[in-house]
């Protein structure tokens, strides 16, 4: 489903590779912990799946498509095919749940008809059914979170890019995000998530690609993540 | 997207943003209205130039006895033959001379006379001073030269008039004034371009989140940009429907009621504009509102909105 063959990323020339040399295939319907400390190269490689840079040298497809080939017209396709979820949330304040959620349908298009089977469905699917009226300044950080993977899954993507998402959320909660991030995974979608929380990586035993100084260190199914290699502990 | 949406899309950024959005309906208005100024202008020079050019003819103004200073005139006042042969000169000129006819000397007097009744000079001039000349309509006025040249000099004709010069005086007046108004026209349209583009780098900052929020989900380039685009086409048509309506009032109460009135008794009949022709250059105003929201937005939205 997205494959990067011998990808480098470079941010300005004579810098230090943000990605040296990637290679790396993740499957349909496979769920992903990239890993790794801040400045790794994990955001890259998420930045690099939907189109807002491009490779430096090396490959990138997404879903069949060689994303250095594509034509500037056909991004917006691309990113149909791929959810997004980040760690602040990015909600629109002014809006309510529903509509927040709704609004994706509507630049996609999509009729009244469609907006009123599908929104109240996706709430369900992130266990938010009856908070569609409230703001998101009414709602905690999980729940935003929350709110946001129903956005990013409203239209049906295939492919769900998480970047850190549970970054600003307690231990307790980011093990519901992830969960639902699961629970998604099992309907089919393929899940990549960036994080560097040790507990859930060691919790949810998924294949794990650990990156450090943008190159790939570790790349195990039923992976574990020691952040104490890292420094990080 | 579906109208209904992309429509509250547009309400809520005008909502948002009604200061600038007043500044470029004023803008354009103010830059339309200096447009339309300068091209009823040119109508009017149009309108009058028909309207004069009819009446105007060059005037082949013969020797009178006392017009001895000049070369052709050296033998005193122009005779008979002279005369005929002026004549059939005129009917040979068939392609350029529409028509012509001669003005006697009593005719001129009375003219003269009629003319200066309230002058003192009137009593000084001999009739025998006042010429006899031909009155020559030309096909094709902007041919003067041709034959001015022809006559100038000839026999028996002391000097060739063209009255068009004295018209011409005026017609470049207005064509400056119509000048002028375009100049201002240019300079405002300019501050209106520079305007929308601030308008729109500010609407899009202010916007920046739905915008990325679009992007991420896919949302086309077109659906991006096209609710800045018909929030500026919007505003730059109020102001140009702001525009002809000064300008309509302008020539109602103006030019219609005030200068017509004015004029009226001095010079008879005179072609001068109406609200009919506002109505023809109505279609270009607009058209001009819009090609420059369209354009102005594209270049603005190309810089300030990534998709």
């Amino acid at each position: 489903m997205i494959t990067f063959e011998n990808v480098t990323m470079r941010y300005a020339k004579g810098d230090a590779p943000a990605l040296s040399d990637v290679d790396v295939e993740i499957g349909r319907g496979d769920f992903v912990f990239v890993v790794g400390a801040s400045g790794s190269g994990k955001s890259t490689m998420m930045r690099l799946i939907i189109l807002e840079q491009h490779a430096t040298q090396g490959r990138v497809l997404v879903a069949g498509q060689d994303l250095s080939r594509l034509p500037h017209r056909k991004v917006p396709a691309l990113r149909r095919q791929v959810g997004t979820v980040f760690q602040d949330f990015r909600l629109l304040s002014g809006k309510t749940v529903h509509q927040n959620i709704a609004y994706v349908l509507q630049v996609l298009g999509a009729g009244r008809h469609t907006i009123r089977q599908l929104v109240p469905e996706t709430l369900e699917l992130v266990g938010l059914e009856d908070k569609g009226k409230r703001l998101p300044h009414e709602l905690s950080g999980g729940e935003q979170q929350r709110v946001a993977i129903a956005r990013a899954m409203v239209n049906k993507p295939p492919i769900l890019l998480a970047d850190e998402p549970t970054g600003n959320l307690d231990p307790d909660t980011s093990q519901e995000i992830v969960a639902i991030l699961d629970r998604i995974n099992r309907t089919g979608t393929t899940v990549v998530m960036a994080t560097h929380d040790t507990t859930i990586v060691n919790r949810f035993r998924k294949r794990v690609v650990q990156l450090r100084e943008g190159v790939i260190v570790r790349d195990q199914d039923e992976g574990e993540y020691d952040a104490v290699e890292e420094g990080l502990a | 997207m579906r109208v209904g949406f992309l429509l509250g899309e547009v309400w809520n950024g005008l909502r948002r943003n009604t200061s600038m959005v007043v500044a470029v309906v004023l803008v354009t208005m103010v830059s339309l209205f200096f447009l339309g100024s300068g091209l009823l202008a040119q109508r009017q020079v149009d309108t009058l130039k028909g309207y004069w050019y009819d009446k105007v003819q060059v005037s082949i103004f013969l020797c009178t006895p006392d017009a001895t200073d000049v070369a052709s005139c050296a033998g005193g006042g122009v005779t008979d033959a002279q005369r005929d042969q002026l004549r059939s000169d005129l009917e040979r000129l068939d392609g350029l001379v529409e028509e012509f006819w001669f003005e006697s000397n009593e005719e001129a007097y009375e003219r003269f006379r009629e003319q200066f009744r309230n002058s003192p000079v009137l009593d000084s001039i001999p009739q025998e001073a006042i010429p006899e000349s031909f009155r020559v309509q030309l096909a094709d006025p902007t041919k003067y030269e041709v034959v001015a040249s022809a006559f100038e000099g000839a026999p028996g004709v002391e000097s060739v008039e063209d009255q068009r010069e004295v018209v011409d005086k005026l017609f470049s007046f207005l064509n400056a004034i119509s000048l002028a108004a375009v100049g201002l026209a240019v300079t405002m349209v300019a501050c209106a371009v520079l305007l929308i583009g601030t308008t729109i780098r500010l609407t899009a900052w202010s916007r920046r989140r739905e915008t990325n929020i679009m992007r991420l989900v896919g949302a086309s380039a077109f659906t991006i940009h096209v609710p800045f685009l018909v929030e500026t086409v919007l505003a730059t048509l109020v102001g140009a429907a702001l525009a002809i309506g000064l300008l309509w009032a302008m020539i109602e109460y103006g030019i219609s009621g005030f200068l017509s009135d004015l004029l009226a008794g001095q010079t008879g009949m005179i072609g001068l504009i109406g609200t009919r022709d506002l109505w023809t250059i109505t279609p270009i105003l607009l058209g001009g509102a819009i090609l420059l929201a369209v354009i102005t937005s594209w270049l603005a939205l190309r810089r300030h909105v990534r998709v």
